[in-house]
């Protein structure tokens, strides 16, 4: 399995003053499928999110993102090695159109040339028309191609959940990181970003998924991993991880095995 | 073809005006406005678009203009002062820029402020070469291989389109990654980041392009007034250019230009009021800030004719 990881993280190590917000976790996930990182509120699923992101760096350990060591590198280089990722609190661009937001993400991999730019010439043209196919490819995945000349601020919640995806997948990654994005969604909202999730893993792409709702996950996921307190307590299928008696009781409550 | 009359409109207007007021003082005054414009649209890139606020705008706008000057004064043709201007600048920029990338509002507020504070000061105390509080006089105008204007009207036209051309190049960076990697990492620097744009690489671009904008408007200062004094460039003047982007629209190029025409002019058509301009000015600037938060350029969009959201 290892072999062919997307990611590997070993003995991910993350502090905040006293608290250990995650303790040594080692994490392989295989290339194409979607994986869930599933645990109670304050188990690390996000800050392990911002580790592999780069969004805020882990203290100790090895990340390493399709065989490239990715650790304390800066958030922008990772996304340009092909991670892309959304956010539990939404974070879109408020003063740029919803094909605008996408479309930061779709000049990911280009160099921007101010010459170019203020010549207006032929590169720069075929450049900026690629990135607006790509966005406008990447909006469609979600269905947001109608609303693309609206201004950001103007869809609703559920929809600024389906545009942050969009401006994930325009960046063309091989691993999408998504936290909670079903927060704040209706049951039928859920649902159709279910089968969009399920739409890209079957086009290759690896998903990782941090989710509050247990029961949303289990059944689009091909693995789950559980952690509890900043430390994985289980891995393995759904079915597997459900049975696990670890698992219950972190779920059930009995927390005075930490106290 | 319909979206393009309002283009169409203002250049037919920014070319009829100094004809039909046909008087040497306003169109001086239109002169200084337009030059302020493009000094306003620089500024725009950094605190505009990129969200990085900056008091040292002026600075850089007299470093443009000083540079130009005394090196026309020492006999340089004048055809190489704008690429000099531009380049002292942009280094300028850099050394404002580099140590002050990780600093963010009040605290790169008071940076940008001490460094401008730096620059006045250097102009007013090296008087042997800066001619210190009194300024530099009779400061050669333009020449192109020997052709240059000539009066008020002339050197409005080729201001005129300096501003045009600035303004040009200011619309194609907003419709280009670049723009919209400014505007992003105002928005969730993180954000941005995620979605693979150097943020600190933007920000700087943004700092230096703007600075370069002030650069090229010093120049031009410089060798059409043809005459400098460090007041012109003073914080007073960078707070000025502050106000000119806020009531004319953060973030809007028609703004900048908005802004900068009408608070270069106003305190002039209020002069009848000898004193209480300043209480009448104050009102306007409050009332625009209070009313139309958006500035002066979002009023377009809140009449009828309104464009269908951003492009």
């Amino acid at each position: 399995m290892t072999t062919d990881s997307i990611i590997t993280a070993r003995g991910v190590t993350r502090r905040f003053g006293g608290l250990v917000a995650l303790d040594g976790i080692d994490l392989d996930v295989p290339r194409g499928i979607v994986q869930a990182v599933i645990g109670p509120n304050g188990s690390g699923k996000t800050t392990l999110l911002n580790a592999l992101s780069g969004a805020s760096h882990a203290d100790a350990g090895s990340i390493r993102i399709g065989g490239e060591e990715i650790f304390r590198l800066k958030p922008h280089r990772i996304a340009r090695l092909g991670l892309a990722r959304t956010f539990q609190t939404i974070r879109i661009f408020e003063n740029l159109s919803v094909i605008e937001n996408v479309k930061v993400a779709a000049a990911c991999n280009r160099p921007t040339s101010l010459f170019n730019i203020a010549m207006a010439n032929a590169r720069h043209k075929n450049s900026e028309a690629e990135i607006d196919r790509n966005a406008r490819e990447a909006l469609e995945t979600v269905g947001l191609a109608g609303r693309a000349n609206h201004r950001a601020t103007q869809l609703p919640y559920a929809q600024q959940r389906l545009l942050e995806i969009a401006r994930a997948l325009a960046s063309k990654p091989n691993v999408l990181l998504l936290d909670e994005p079903a927060a704040g969604m209706n049951m039928t909202e859920s649902m159709t970003l279910l089968e969009t999730i399920a739409r890209l893993r079957n086009s290759g792409i690896t998903v990782l998924l941090v989710e509050h709702n247990v029961r949303l996950v289990m059944g689009i996921s091909d693995r789950v991993t559980v952690l509890d307190f900043g430390r994985k307590i289980a891995e393995g299928t759904p079915s597997e991880v459900q049975r696990n008696p670890q698992v219950i009781e972190a779920y059930l409550g009995r927390r005075h095995r930490h106290a | 073809m319909t979206r393009s009359w309002p283009i169409v409109a203002a250049a037919a207007a920014a070319l009829a005006i100094p004809l039909a007021v046909r008087d040497g003082y306003i169109v001086q005054l239109l002169n200084i406005a337009i030059l302020n414009a493009i000094v306003v649209l620089g500024l725009n890139f950094v605190t505009g678009w990129a969200g990085q606020i900056n008091f040292g705008q002026a600075a850089f706008y007299g470093l443009g203009a000083y540079t130009t000057a005394i090196a026309t004064k020492a006999g340089l043709p004048w055809i190489a002062t704008p690429l000099l201007s531009i380049v002292v600048v942009i280094a300028a920029s850099l050394v404002l820029g580099l140590p002050t990338m990780r600093l963010r509002t009040y605290y790169l507020a008071m940076t940008t402020i001490g460094f401008g504070e730096i620059v006045r000061l250097i102009i007013v105390h090296w008087e042997p070469v800066t001619g210190g509080t009194s300024g530099l006089r009779a400061i050669p105008g333009i020449s192109l291989f020997g052709f240059g204007p000539h009066g008020q009207l002339q050197h409005y036209y080729l201001l005129i389109t300096t501003l045009a051309l600035a303004v040009l190049i200011a619309w194609r960076i907003r419709n280009s990654a670049l723009g919209r990697a400014m505007i992003a990492t105002r928005d969730s620097e993180i954000a941005a980041e995620q979605s693979g744009v150097d943020t600190a690489r933007t920000k700087l671009l943004a700092f230096m392009i703007g600075a370069a904008y002030a650069g090229l408007a010093g120049c031009l200062y410089a060798s059409s007034i043809r005459f400098i004094s460090p007041d012109s460039f003073s914080g007073i003047q960078a707070i000025l250019l502050m106000t000119m982007l806020i009531v004319g629209g953060m973030g809007s190029i028609v703004g900048c230009v908005i802004g900068a025409v009408a608070l270069t002019i106003l305190p002039e058509a209020l002069r009848f009021l000898g004193q209480w301009y300043l209480v009448l000015y104050g009102l306007g600037v409050i009332a625009v800030i209070a009313l139309a938060p958006g500035g002066l350029a979002s009023l377009a969009s809140m009449m009828p004719l309104r464009r269908a959201g951003a492009r």
